[in-house]
């Protein structure tokens, strides 16, 4: 079902699935390109959820996907509060599921819970789109087909994945980082053509499941 | 110092090519030192190389200057292992 949810800045596009009551689950696709390189496995992964009784919520980021914000006016200030008022405004325990750089934007939300799949530091995020390009100028940058704010590029430089408690990590096994649960799998987010991987979705899906009835008590 | 690559680091490559680009396990496992990528496989275009030294660098622990690539890190397979292993520590 599509629904739309407000924020301080404006009103953007929500997608809901699954069950009305008991936990829901919030997820947070990466900013930018890895978005399109995930969303295929992301709806994937809530559908798999619904089927195992959790409902969840994939909402558009304030100047991405439909959202009428223009990108170069967005900052992560935004993003985090976008979340927060969606998190506020769910009348349900809320986990966060975040992929890659997603993880950086639910830290200012209320939520029993946070599961972050491969998070991503703001510093390696702008290493990967300076790698393929950035032309700054006054205020504004283009990086990589994405005009951005130098405020955005600024905060991400410094921003990190949210540590506060309930949260469970999940990594790929090529991944050396600091992990609860490591799954062999090929990083989607990399593909350059959008792929899929519906056994890691089912995997994920149980995982993703069981936490969040262990955070709502549910 | 030893121009070859060691075996872990050239497994590496080539997972990274497979997972990056898309390409079969068979396709990857037949990569040798003269199989020629750059220019040679439709999968690797600019996008694509950003992708493949981006996750070199998280998966071998190095950092990779755009200024370390030229026109030939990426001619053939044993050329792009060499570059990882020249970078990798040992």
């Amino acid at each position: 079902m599509i629904d739309r949810y407000d924020w301080p800045g404006g009103s953007e596009a929500l997608w809901r699935f699954g069950p009305a009551a008991g936990p829901v689950v919030l997820l947070l696709l990466p900013p930018f390109e890895e978005a399109n390189r995930t969303r295929t496995f992301a709806v994937g992964l809530l559908r798999a959820l619904a089927a195992r009784d959790i409902g969840a919520m994939l909402p558009d980021l304030p100047g991405q996907g439909d959202s009428l914000l223009p990108t170069e006016a967005v900052t992560l200030a935004d993003w985090r509060s976008a979340v927060a008022a969606l998190a506020a405004a769910t009348d349900r325990p809320v986990i966060t599921a975040a992929i890659r750089a997603g993880a950086l934007l639910d830290q200012d939300a209320a939520v029993a819970g946070r599961w972050h799949l491969a998070p991503q530091s703001g510093a390696r995020l702008l290493r990967e789109l300076t790698r393929i390009g950035i032309d700054r100028r006054a205020d504004i940058a283009e990086v990589g087909g994405n005009r951005l704010s130098t405020t955005l590029l600024d905060e991400l430089e410094t921003a990190t994945p949210v540590t506060m408690q309930p949260l469970r990590t999940v990594r790929l096994g090529t991944d050396p980082g600091p992990a609860d649960l490591r799954l062999d799998a090929a990083p989607l987010w990399r593909r350059s053509e959008p792929g899929d991987d519906p056994a890691l979705a089912n995997v994920l899906a149980d995982d993703l499941a069981a936490w969040s009835r262990a955070c709502a008590g549910w | 110092m030893i121009a070859q690559g060691s075996a872990s680091t050239e497994e590496t490559v080539r997972a990274v090519l497979r997972d990056v680009l898309g390409l079969s396990d068979e396709r990857a496992a037949a990569f040798d030192d003269s199989t020629l990528l750059f220019g040679a496989l439709p999968e690797l275009d600019s996008m694509a190389v950003a992708g493949v030294l981006t996750e070199m660098e998280d998966r071998l622990g190095i950092l990779i200057e755009d200024d370390d690539i030229d026109g030939d890190t990426m001619e053939t397979f044993g050329s792009l292992v060499r570059f990882a292993s020249a970078k990798a520590p040992a």
